[in-house]
């Protein structure tokens, strides 16, 4: 009940975040120059029918009326209509958020286990070898460009090795199998920026943790060294992790432009790419808001989870 | 009077020679991969103007009239042509027992109903402008009145962009981009899921033109053997090439110069070098700044250093100082010559004096989505710079650089783009594109020329009023020619047979081993 009521109030303080990336999202797609008729009419189009393409998706009205509009529109819950795809906004963007989401899932899979473990193993080992080694894979991981790597991925593991496939996506329908191996390459590739992020936050953290008096305490007891560390150090060194964990889940959700656009996925970042190409201003727009709305969400469980890791903190 | 008209097929019949018809029967059924860098915005003809358009539609849809394999003008639903004799009135007799994918038969009242659509919802409307009226008077005959004398109407009909095909009467009132994908071509639409695949299907009752004994570019006898192609939407070129060389695709389009390395030691990866496929050009902005003076536009013109540019660009390049193709009727010879790779500073120096030039700036605009485009201007740049020209680079995206050229919009004197389909097909398909781009508003010169164009049945008058027209074009410097551009694609010949170097990649006649 107590969750509910939270939602309730949290819904409510999104609405004004919302109407405020509703109007920073219109304003900055029209600001952009470049004329959507045109995309539209083509290379060969005479002035006269660009400019009918234009009355027709009613880009000769001033800006205010047809931010009014959208708003408008917003409002009886119509995000509007792709003007390059010709289908409802919300349509195509549940239409590829599969792609998406799946892609964040697996990723974000891969990244929690292996960045908490590598941060942890930094911070345990500090100074040593290992931890100048996490260190380095985790500055590598954030460092080389992700279209980079997936191109070396794709020619040693589907070229030269033949696993996976090139590029494309399987969805579920066409079975578990293909569908984890149309994504399994692109994951990987994209949480390994995310995994060297997360193992830098993780040990900074287990670091603050290892060198408080109850870890010495601890230890002076007797306690395990297993012990000292997976119940005491770990737990509490958790709030960094679960916030540095939304902030990722966010990003793999947001930030998978390049890994779709190198592995040909059809996914909701690589649409968003090409509507700003084409300036169809509906689906960039309605996409914004849609993703505001999920970041707002992501949020809301991140603080949700607050209270689960650390008994101190409440929500009244 | 009427004057018959009968289209040849001789063409045809070279084209299905090179194409191995000679050679055993090709295997019917099988999937082919196809990788391309992007998918179709819509597969609505009437309005379809990119090439990754159109090379599906034209499996779909067909119109009364196509295009060749040399580019001419070849029957197609219909089976003859009777032109009157002051070339105004037009009668296509229709092919019997055509059918759409649908299964309703094809008749004049669908042909009428196409037109009267392409007249209300086509960017390229403009086209039908003196069709005075359009009568389906019998099923299989449908005639055009045009209100004044076009001798390359049937050019015109046979564009392949904005292609006038026949659908369905019931579409007549779909609005644009709302149509249904139902067309009377050998193969028929499958699965669409954009940003992703498109799979067309063998369309079982297709009815090929049998008058003629082959595939001839986009007309001829064409046949589906495949079961399906399946055309995969990947944008990176190196996926791309990663895709034929794993075996997940069959053939590859657009594949980037620098790349053909990666196929070496693959004797079963054939590269096809698909030439002419565009024409790239400086454009220049008469409408805007210093380069209103054709003074200083001929300067530009006359520090061009072609194969310095041509070898910025990287792409597979050819010298060509004209703006059509040698192998076309409309072709002048070395007459363009002279306006062609100057490479004369000096010349240019002495222009710019005569302009009372006083280093007001030049923008030099491009985009970051075409590397050549980008590259381009970046030599053209500098070598305006060592002419004594103030000049400065303005690096957009490709939908502001595009619009700013079609618009007239932006603060660029000059800018680059190719050109595909208008120097294949010629003049008429030239024309809009040439006062659009440049922000012409009239040319006397041109404006006679085009007029006098349209008007003659004489083939020479034709050539020579197209010479007056390009010749003012590159003299006074509207246009700057640069190179013509190729485009490379990969075959698995391992498993693919009769895929030929068509500028769109067609798969009729094509088959798997």
């Amino acid at each position: 009940m107590k969750y509910l009521f939270i939602l309730c109030i949290r819904f409510a303080q999104a609405v004004p975040v919302l109407l405020l990336v509703a109007v920073f999202a219109f304003l900055l797609m029209h600001m952009l120059p470049g004329d959507p008729a045109v995309v539209i009419a083509g290379s060969d189009a005479t002035p006269e029918s660009v400019d009918v393409i234009r009355r027709q998706l009613g880009l000769d009205r001033p800006l205010y009326e047809q931010l009014f509009h959208w708003v408008s529109q917003l409002l009886q819950g119509n995000f509007g209509h792709s003007m390059g795809l010709n289908q409802s906004v919300l349509s195509v963007v549940f239409a590829r958020l599969p792609v998406t989401l799946s892609l964040a899932l697996i990723a974000f899979l891969i990244t929690l286990p292996a960045g908490i473990i590598l941060g942890s193993l930094a911070a345990f080992y500090r100074g040593t070898r290992i931890d100048t080694f996490v260190m380095g894979v985790a500055l590598l991981g954030v460092s080389v460009p992700s279209f980079w790597i997936a191109i070396v991925c794709v020619i040693i593991f589907s070229v030269t090795l033949g696993w996976v496939p090139s590029s494309g996506y399987s969805p579920l329908s066409d079975g578990f199998g293909r569908w984890f191996l149309s994504l399994i390459m692109p994951a990987i590739v994209l949480a390994l920026f995310q995994i060297g992020y997360l193992a830098r936050m993780t040990r900074s953290s287990m670091l603050d943790v290892l060198s408080q008096d109850y870890i010495r305490t601890a230890r002076a007891k007797g306690v395990s060294e297993w012990s000292t560390v997976s119940k005491h150090a770990f737990r509490n060194a958790l709030m960094t992790v679960v916030t540095a964990s939304g902030i990722i889940l966010s990003l793999l959700i947001g930030g998978s432009v390049v890994i779709e656009q190198v592995f040909a996925l059809p996914g909701v970042g690589r649409m968003v790419v090409q509507g700003i190409m084409a300036r169809d201003y509906p689906l960039v727009q309605g996409t914004m808001l849609l993703f505001g709305f999920a970041f707002v969400m992501v949020n809301f469980i991140v603080d949700m989870l607050y209270t689960l890791v650390d008994p101190r903190v409440r929500y009244d | 009077m009427i004057k018959p008209l009968i289209l040849s097929i001789v063409f045809g019949a070279l084209w299905f020679g090179q194409h191995g018809a000679l050679q055993a029967q090709p295997r019917k059924g099988g999937t082919l991969q196809y990788a391309y860098a992007s998918g179709p915005g819509t597969l609505d003809p009437h309005v379809a103007s990119s090439l990754v358009e159109l090379e599906v539609i034209h499996h779909m849809f067909e119109s009364l009239v196509a295009m060749d394999a040399n580019y001419n003008t070849k029957p197609m639903i219909a089976s003859k042509v009777d032109i009157s004799g002051d070339g105004r009135t037009f009668t296509f007799t229709l092919r019997r027992g055509i059918k759409f994918h649908n299964g309703k038969e094809l008749t004049s009242a669908d042909v009428l109903a196409s037109f009267e659509r392409y007249k209300k919802v086509s960017p390229n409307a403009s086209a039908l402008a003196d069709v005075d009226t359009m009568q389906a008077p019998k099923p299989d005959t449908f005639v055009m009145n045009l209100s004044k004398a076009n001798s390359v109407f049937l050019d015109v009909l046979k564009g392949p962009v904005y292609p006038f095909s026949i659908v369905p009467a019931e579409q007549k009132d779909k609005p644009a981009r709302g149509i249904e994908v139902i067309g009377s071509g050998p193969f028929m639409l499958g699965d669409w899921v954009k940003d992703s695949h498109l799979v067309i299907k063998r369309f079982d009752n297709y009815v090929a033109n049998e008058s003629a004994s082959g595939p001839d570019g986009l007309a001829g006898k064409r046949t589906a053997y495949l079961d399906a192609v399946r055309y995969r939407f990947v944008p990176e070129a190196n996926s791309r090439v990663a895709a034929i060389q794993s075996g997940d695709a069959d053939v590859a389009g657009d594949i980037p110069p620098d790349l053909s390395k990666r196929f070496d030691g693959r004797a079963e990866l054939s590269l096809l070098k698909v030439f002419p496929f565009c024409m790239q050009v400086y454009v220049l902005n008469t409408q805007q700044g210093v380069t209103k003076n054709p003074l200083i536009r001929q300067a530009i013109s006359a520090v061009v250093n072609v194969d310095e540019i041509a070898s910025a660009m990287g792409r597979v390049s050819a010298r060509n100082h004209s703006l059509v193709y040698s192998a076309g009727p409309n072709y002048q010879g070395d007459l363009m010559k002279a306006f062609y790779d100057q490479k004369n500073p000096n010349k240019a120096k002495e222009l710019l004096k005569q302009a009372g030039y006083k280093g007001e700036p030049i923008v030099l605009q491009s985009n970051s989505n075409n590397s050549h485009h980008r590259d381009s201007i970046l030599v053209l740049s500098e070598l305006m710079k060592a002419a004594g020209m103030n000049v400065s680079v303005d690096i957009v995206d490709w939908t502001t650089n595009a619009s700013n050229m079609q618009r007239g919009t932006g603060t660029w004197n000059v800018s680059t783009t190719g050109f595909c389909s208008n120097p294949l097909l010629g003049p008429q398909a030239w024309k809009s594109v040439l006062y659009t781009f440049t922000q012409l508003k009239s040319e006397p010169v041109m404006d006679a020329a085009y007029e006098k164009f349209f008007a003659t049945s004489d083939p020479k008058g034709r050539k020579d009023a197209w010479g007056l027209i390009e010749k003012q074009m590159l003299e006074q410097a509207y246009m700057i020619k640069i190179v013509d551009v190729g485009v490379l694609r990969a075959v698995n010949t391992k498993k693919v047979e009769g895929f030929g170097g068509y500028y769109l990649p067609v798969f009729w006649n094509v088959s798997l081993k």
